[in-house]
C-alpha cells in the first residue's frame, strides 16, 4: 500500500470513528475548542490592547488643566510659553467652549452632562504633544513638575503614566492568558489521549485481527493518529469560528464605547487564526501519540 | 517448510509450556497436533506465526528464522500464514465481506479486487451468498467458515487452526474438517490442533502428540473412515452455481470497504 493510500485510509477510518462514537469525540473536540477559544480571546484582547498602547504612544500628550477663570489672553500666553520649551512638539490651547464641543463629539450619548450649566463646565487646557525622543527623559518630568506647581494650573494629566501601567497590565493579562490556555490545552491533550486509548481498547479485537493477518504497526496506529489530528483541527476551527462570532457580537454591542476602541478594534490576522487551528491539530496529534506511545494496543 | 529445532518455551513465572521440541513439517502436509488441554498445542501454533517467541531453539518457517526476525518484519511473515481459532474471532459489527477482507485492505488492494477475492474465498467455504450479513446473523458453523475464508483470502502457504471445531456440533465439525482437507488438497500446508481423538482416528494423516510440553509421538496413521475428496469436485459446502443475477449481486457487495 502506498503512503498516500494509507493516509487516505487513516482519515477515512478516523472519520468513521468520529461519527460512530460522536459523543466522546465531541467531548474531545469541545475541550480543545474551549482551551483554544480562551487562548485566542486573550491573544485578541492583548493584541488589541498592545496595539492601542502603541498607537497612543505615537499620539502621546500631556494635558495641563487650567483654573476655571483663566482668560483667553492668559491661555495664549501660557501656550506660547509651553511651545518654547525643549522637547515639546506641539501645543494646542483648548478653551472651555472647545472642550465642551469635543465632549459632544466624543461622547454623543452623554451630551446632556455638559449642557445646562450657568458657567462653562469644563476648564481650559493646554494639550502638549511631546517629541518622540523627549517622551521619557527626566528633564521633561522636571519641567512638568514645575508646571504642576504653578497657580494657574489645577492638574496635569500625563498620558505616559497610565500608558506605562496599561503596558504592564497587558503583559500581565497576556501571561495569565497564556498560562490558562496552556493549562487547558494540556488538559485537552490528556482528554484526547484518554479518549483515543478508550477507542483503541474498544477496537482491540479488530486490532488483534489486523495484527494477525499481517498489518504493520504504522497501519494499525495510523487511524488513531488521524483521529487525534482531526479532533484537534476541528476544535481549532470551531474555536476560531466561535471567537470570530464573539468578536462580531461584542463589536456590534459596544460600538463607539471606550471598550470597543480598546479591545475589539481588529480580529486576529489570518496567520494567527491558522496558528490556532494548527495548534489544535498538534494538540490532538500529541494526545494520540501520548496515548499510544507505551501502549502495546 | 516448518522446522523446529530444540524449541522450548518458558514463561517468566517459571512455567514451562514447551520443552525441547524438534520436528519438521513438509510443504503440503496435513498435520494434526493433539494432546490434552495444557499440553502446549496453542503455544506451539503461536510460535509459528510469532505471537510468542521461543525461550530456546530455532524455528524456521519458509526458511526464515521466526525467533530472530525483527518486529517490523513480523507482518510480512503473517501474510503467508492463515490462522483460524476456536472462537472464530469475527468482528460482529462488520459485515462478512469486511471481516474477510482485512488482509486485502492492509495490502491496499483496490476495492473491486477485494470484492473478487472475498467472493472467491467465501465461495470456497460455501458462503458467497452471505457477503453482506453480519456475524451474529450466522450460525456457529457459518461463522467458522467465514473465519476460514478470512484465513484463505490471500492463498496462504500455511493454514493454522486451533481447535476449529471445538465450538461446533459433530455434523458441523465434519463439514469444517472437510474444508481443511480440501484446502490441503490444493497445496496449502495445514496444521490443525485438536484434542478430538475420534476425528483424528477417523480421518488419519500425520499426528503429532504433545504431553506437558513434550513431543511424545509423531505418527502417520490411516483413517478408519476418511472422507472422499476429489480435487476436481466443487467443495461439498460450496454454494450451488449461482444464477447470473446472483453473481452480479455477489460480485458487487456493499460499498463500505473498511
Amino acid at each position: 500500500m502506498s503512503f498516500l493510500q494509507a493516509v487516505r485510509y487513516f482519515f477515512r477510518e478516523a472519520l468513521l470513528n468520529l461519527v460512530r462514537s460522536w459523543k466522546v469525540s465531541l467531548l474531545a473536540i469541545l475541550t480543545i475548542t474551549v482551551s483554544l477559544f480562551l487562548g485566542g480571546a486573550f491573544l485578541l484582547v492583548t493584541g488589541n490592547l498592545a496595539e492601542s498602547a502603541e498607537r497612543w504612544r505615537g499620539e502621546m500628550r500631556v494635558v495641563v488643566y487650567l483654573q476655571p477663570d483663566t482668560s483667553a489672553a492668559e491661555l495664549s500666553r501660557l501656550a506660547a510659553e509651553a511651545r518654547a520649551a525643549a522637547g515639546v512638539s506641539s501645543v494646542e490651547a483648548v478653551s472651555p467652549a472647545e472642550a465642551r464641543e469635543r465632549f459632544h463629539q466624543v461622547f454623543p450619548g452623554l451630551s446632556n452632562l455638559v449642557e445646562g450649566w450657568e458657567k462653562e463646565p469644563l476648564p481650559a487646557s493646554l494639550e502638549i504633544g511631546l517629541a518622540e525622543r523627549a517622551a521619557r527623559p527626566p528633564e521633561v518630568k522636571a519641567w512638568l513638575d514645575r508646571w504642576r506647581g504653578r497657580p494657574e494650573v489645577t492638574m496635569i494629566d500625563d498620558d505616559r503614566e497610565w500608558l506605562g501601567q496599561l503596558e504592564t497590565a497587558v503583559a500581565v493579562v497576556r501571561g495569565i492568558g497564556l498560562a490558562l490556555a496552556g493549562g487547558l490545552l494540556a488538559a485537552a491533550i490528556f482528554i484526547i489521549a484518554s479518549i483515543i486509548r478508550l477507542t483503541a481498547f474498544l477496537h482491540h479485537e479488530e486490532i488483534s485481527i489486523m495484527r494477525l493477518v499481517g498489518a504493520t504497526e504504522f497501519f494499525i496506529r495510523g487511524p488513531f493518529y488521524a483521529e487525534g489530528l482531526l479532533q484537534g483541527l476541528i476544535g481549532g476551527g470551531l474555536a476560531s469560528g466561535a471567537l470570530y462570532t464573539a468578536f462580531r457580537v461584542f463589536e456590534e454591542r459596544s460600538r463607539s464605547t471606550l471598550f470597543s476602541s480598546l479591545l475589539a478594534t481588529e480580529f486576529l490576522s489570518p496567520r494567527q487564526v491558522a496558528f490556532l487551528i494548527v495548534l489544535g491539530g498538534i494538540a490532538g496529534l500529541l494526545g494520540a501519540v501520548v496515548s499510544l506511545r507505551r501502549e502495546s494496543l | 517448510m516448518i522446522q523446529f529445532f530444540h524449541v522450548a518455551k518458558r514463561y517468566p513465572g517459571g512455567q514451562t509450556a514447551l520443552e525441547d521440541l524438534t520436528f519438521e513439517i513438509a510443504r503440503g502436509q496435513f498435520v494434526f497436533l493433539t494432546g490434552a488441554s495444557g499440553a502446549g498445542k496453542t503455544t506451539l501454533l503461536r510460535l509459528i506465526f510469532r505471537e510468542e517467541v521461543p525461550s530456546d531453539g530455532q524455528i524456521l518457517v519458509n526458511g526464515r528464522n521466526v525467533a530472530s526476525i525483527p518486529q517490523s518484519k513480523i507482518p510480512y511473515l503473517r501474510r503467508t500464514i492463515g490462522v483460524v481459532f476456536q472462537d472464530f474471532r469475527l468482528i460482529p459489527r462488520k459485515t462478512v465481506f469486511e471481516n474477510v477482507t482485512y488482509l486485502p485492505r492492509v495490502l491496499g488492494i483496490p476495492l473491486k479486487t477485494q470484492k473478487q477475492m472475498a467472493y472467491t474465498a467465501l465461495r470456497r467455504v460455501g458462503l458467497a451468498h452471505r457477503l453482506n450479513a453480519f456475524p451474529p446473523e450466522l450460525s456457529g458453523g457459518e461463522q467458522q467458515r467465514v473465519a476460514i475464508a478470512r484465513a484463505l483470502i490471500n492463498e496462504p502457504d500455511i493454514l493454522i487452526a486451533d481447535e476449529p471445531t471445538g465450538n461446533l456440533d459433530p455434523d458441523l465439525s465434519r463439514e469444517i474438517l472437510r474444508l481443511f482437507l480440501e484446502v490441503n488438497l490444493r497445496g496449502t500446508t495445514v496444521i490443525l490442533a485438536t484434542h478430538d481423538r475420534d476425528t483424528i482416528q477417523r480421518i488419519g494423516r500425520r499426528v503429532i502428540t504433545l504431553d506437558r510440553g513434550r513431543l511424545v509421538s509423531d505418527l502417520e496413521i490411516d483413517g478408519s473412515d476418511p472422507p472422499s475428496l476429489d480435487p476436481a469436485e466443487e467443495p461439498a459446502a460450496a454454494d450451488p452455481e449461482p444464477s447470473p443475477s446472483e453473481t452480479a449481486t455477489a460480485a458487487e457487495p456493499a460499498e463500505e470497504g473498511t
